[in-house]
């Protein structure tokens, strides 16, 4: 009976303990906060790099809990102390799998981007070229994809005032086209991933593409030199496309994305000059079609910033890959 | 640390001296040890946690030495390429001030050459315009200089002095092929501008609209560049890389927007809402352009060293 009374006062004292134990921290408790997904499922486990919040930014370091939880031990079972240099124990080559950057937050591997955007002309200072697009993506890899571009440019197509005051400044027509559509096939590849702090509260996350395809393009000239004869079909020609673009992610399926492309292909320009005369059916050779293009194509770089957004398919994945 | 402790003490003495006062002990520790995993499962233990931590401040309490190279975007008649140096000293890490300041040299683009050729040269105008036989030569004669088109009377933006603000609000880093990383920063800076701008004289009228007889714009003589001083405001953002402590490498674009006459032309002056030719040349014919550049920098800071935070 003795036994059981001091084992009933043992267990009284231990229970008082805690109480005490919870009651006093009250000032330094941790607010609470809303723990990510994979993080709010085992959250007085070590902190996980990367993305996490207390990600380590730069050189690293070492959680304070360490040492504070063996002299825990040693107070409470001193035979149970583990008797290891701290010194010796941190010189150990360690063979850890790190990356450069932990924990991307979006994979891409296996999925499709849908990516609507508006592009407008960087480098035509005669005709401005903006136009809707659509781009398409499927992930083979998470840094590799294959996909589908294209522009609409029809309607939108607007020669400026810089154009017409330079003509009529200078007396001088300057050969000038305009664009209906676009379409092309390409690689894209993710070399560089990062994430930066805003503000130093929060994290967001973005990556660095670059892409090269073929496709085509149906262009037409416009008519300046003689628009009295001169209208121009739309002919679709050859081109080439290499770009490169940052795509900031707001959360794992959807992202801003701005892009520098440029479609390259050879251009049919007006002819500058009108032929004279007749030919041997008595037509004005002003009126024949052959004559109305300049006899050699211009190389031409449409140079085309995009900004639009991406959404990724499908919206969750299974987070398979160690970084 | 409780819960073992608690396990210990149960599965040791207090279980060999009297299983009903354990059983009872325990399960009522057990009950107050839930109680605390709760309120702990509650906070969480990055609860208040910097976003960051250790993070190097490539900024803080530094000067920053830059030299840089500009190339102005968008141009019509001339680029521009200026070489440059920017100053600064960030008393934190998210603010800067100091200087920037370039001088510009200037290169033709193609539309200054094919005018330069079939406007100019292959039209072989007179000196003096009234002896002109070419219509051509008569109705370009106010516009379009017998000589050299980019000499005497492109605009031309000759140096840039700028005061400016830099505010630092994102801050990371860049992994390469997964493997290499970098530090890196944006930065958006605001200031005023002080533009050295050479264009073409004023002929015909002056700025006020008194007309200048002895400088008729067809004559060749009126075509002359003339410096003026013009204040813009001056924006932008910069994306920068920090490879090591004390030297880091970035880009920045840049707006320098404001009106100035960079064909020297006469575009306007007269007509419904002074858009049409007026025969001279003066600050109607000026035109608001945005200007833009892009700048390639290298940072070097002092001291060398670099702090952390915590």
């Amino acid at each position: 009976m003795n036994q059981v009374r001091v084992g009933l006062l043992v267990a009284a004292a231990l229970l008082a303990m805690p109480l005490t134990a919870a009651a006093q921290p009250k000032k330094a408790q941790p607010k609470e906060i809303n723990l990510d997904e994979e993080g709010a499922e085992k959250p007085a486990e070590a902190p996980t790099e990367g993305e996490g919040a207390g990600a380590a930014e730069g050189e690293g370091e070492t959680p304070s809990g360490e040492g504070e939880g063996l002299g825990d031990i040693c107070k409470i079972d001193p035979s149970a102390c583990p008797s290891i240099n701290m010194d010796e124990a941190a010189k150990r080559d360690i063979n850890a799998e790190m990356y450069a950057v932990q924990q991307i937050y979006a994979l891409r591997r296996f999925r499709f981007e849908i990516t609507p955007y508006f592009g407008i002309t960087m480098n035509d200072q005669f005709v401005a070229h903006p136009a809707p697009g659509l781009g398409l993506n499927f992930y083979i890899t998470n840094v590799l994809a294959v996909g589908v571009n294209g522009n609409f440019y029809a309607a939108l197509n607007s020669p400026s005032n810089f154009n017409f005051q330079t003509s009529r400044a200078a007396r001088v027509g300057i050969p000038i086209t305009e664009y209906a559509w676009n379409a092309n096939a390409n690689f894209s590849y993710v070399p560089a991933y990062g994430k930066f702090a805003g503000f130093g509260d929060f994290i967001f996350h973005y990556d660095f593409y670059v892409l090269g395809g073929v496709g085509a393009i149906a262009t037409r000239p416009i008519a300046v030199v003689d628009p009295d004869n001169r209208t121009f079909e739309y002919k679709p020609r050859l081109s080439f496309h290499v770009g490169g673009g940052l795509r900031i992610f707001f959360n794992r399926w959807f992202a801003v994305v701005a892009e520098l492309s440029d479609y390259i292909f050879f251009d049919e320009l007006e002819n500058p000059g009108i032929p004279i005369g007749n030919d041997a059916n008595g037509n004005p050779k002003a009126q024949d079609p052959t004559t109305w293009t300049a006899p050699e194509t211009s190389f031409t770089n449409n140079v085309q910033a995009q900004v639009g957004f991406s959404v990724f398919l499908p919206f969750s994945w299974e987070y398979r890959l160690p970084k | 640390m409780m819960r073992r402790f608690v396990n210990s003490l149960c599965a040791s003495r207090l279980l060999r001296r009297g299983m009903l006062a354990a059983l009872t002990g325990c399960a009522a520790l057990a009950m107050s040890a839930g109680a605390e995993a709760q309120e702990i499962q509650l906070t969480g233990p990055l609860a208040g946690a910097p976003a960051v931590r250790k993070l190097r401040l490539h900024r803080a309490g530094r000067i920053e030495i830059t030299p840089s190279a500009s190339f102005t975007l968008l141009d019509e008649y001339q680029r521009t390429i200026m070489p440059g140096l920017r100053v600064m000293y960030h008393p934190t890490d998210w603010l800067g001030f100091g200087v920037w300041g370039g001088y510009g040299i200037q290169t033709t683009t193609s539309l200054t050459d094919e005018l330069q050729v079939k406007a100019i040269d292959e039209r072989n105008c007179p000196t003096d315009s009234n002896t002109a036989t070419d219509t051509a030569c008569k109705l370009t004669a106010v516009n379009l200089t017998r000589g050299n088109l980019a000499q005497d009377q492109l605009g031309r933006m000759q140096w840039v002095a700028a005061p400016q603000v830099t505010v630092v609000p994102f801050r990371g880093k860049l992994a390469l092929f997964a493997t290499l990383f970098v530090d890196t920063d944006i930065s958006f800076f605001v200031g005023p501008a002080v533009i050295g701008v050479q264009e073409r004289a004023p002929c015909g009228k002056d700025n006020d609209g008194n007309t200048l007889t002895d400088r008729p714009c067809a004559a060749q003589s009126s075509f002359q560049l003339e410096s003026r001083i013009a204040i813009a405001p001056t924006f932008g953002v910069g994306w920068n890389f920090y490879p090591t402590s004390f030297f880091g490498f970035g880009a920045e674009w840049r707006a320098l927007p404001f009106a100035w006459n960079t064909s020297g032309f006469d575009n306007a002056g007269s007509g419904n809402d002074e858009a049409f030719p007026d025969t001279a040349v003066n600050n109607k014919d000026r035109q608001f352009r945005f200007n833009s550049m892009v700048s390639v920098n290298l940072m070097f800071s002092l001291p060398m060293k670099v702090k952390s935070s915590d």
